[in-house]
């Protein structure tokens, strides 16, 4: 696993300062949704080889939520942007 | 039933006995100082950092963006909450932690390499400058580590893991025969 992780507001930190929260790249379907659209976004992950976008918590950091993107097979971590930073990013 | 409160310090247990002579390495414990949690409110990071730093006996130490804790060794625990609350009244959340955090300071010529045995950040006076401030985890403790001279450091802990830390910081320094006291 990534083992340094680049915190956008701490610098370079150990992986043991996080608790990693799970994909990231899932996206909330609306309350009107079938049951089976609700059932995949609650419970169904994918256990991907290779790039993986997911939520860190940097608990015994800053305590903020941040996007990781890393690799699971190199280990590399491609970028790590702050959770809010990222969406308002994504709303623009 | 009725008991008496006494208002006692986390580490009263640990540091009990006659004070010994502080060796070049040592740890300080102290025992009266206002701390509060300051928490600005959406947006306004950069003007309560203002107010916050423009009073020279304020301690800042950075916990996050837009969170920080303050330190005075001047002003009682009541007489800071309401300094900090004619500084960011309606900016920011500000909260006690007098009695809630333990401070301790350690210092002399191998604090560095007794801080690298428990916490993965660079400490090299390059990189963790004087003055520097953050959260940090020492050891599995969650602590907000500062830069507060050339070979001291402060560290801030909750106080329920104060004991905890204590312990491992006096086992981290053993090879360099660390002393440890209450501060005057």
């Amino acid at each position: 696993m990534a083992s340094l992780i680049t915190c956008p507001h701490c610098g370079v930190r150990p992986k043991e300062e996080f608790a990693i929260r799970g994909d990231a790249s899932l996206v909330r379907p609306a309350p009107s949704a079938s049951d089976e659209a609700w059932h995949d976004y609650v419970y169904v992950r994918a256990n991907p080889r290779g790039r993986t976008v997911e939520h860190w918590h940097h608990v015994a950091g800053c305590r903020r939520f941040l996007v990781v993107e890393r690799d699971t097979v190199t280990h590399e971590v491609y970028s790590v942007v702050d959770a809010a930073a990222a969406v308002r990013g994504a709303e623009r | 039933m009725v008991r008496d409160y006494n208002n006692r310090h986390a580490l009263d247990q640990k540091l009990r006995g006659t004070p010994k002579p502080a060796n070049a390495d040592h740890l300080e414990v102290s025992h009266w100082q206002a701390i509060a949690t300051v928490l600005a409110h959406a947006g306004l990071d950069a003007a309560v950092e203002r107010a916050l730093s423009s009073t020279p006996d304020l301690s800042l130490r950075y916990c996050g963006p837009g969170e920080w804790l303050v330190v005075s060794h001047v002003d009682t625990p009541v007489g800071l909450m309401r300094r900090l609350d004619m500084l960011c009244g309606t900016q920011a959340h500000v909260v006690d932690q007098s009695d809630g955090r333990v401070l301790l300071r350690l210092s002399g010529p191998s604090a560095r390499t007794i801080l690298a045995k428990g916490i993965g950040v660079d400490l090299h006076p390059a990189a963790f400058a004087h003055g520097g401030s953050t959260n940090v985890l020492c050891g599995h403790i969650a602590v907000n580590l500062m830069a507060s001279g050339a070979d001291v450091f402060e560290l801030i802990v909750a106080r329920s893991f104060a004991e905890s830390l204590f312990d491992d910081l006096m086992a981290m320094g053993r090879q360099f025969d660390i002393s440890s006291a209450f501060s005057e």
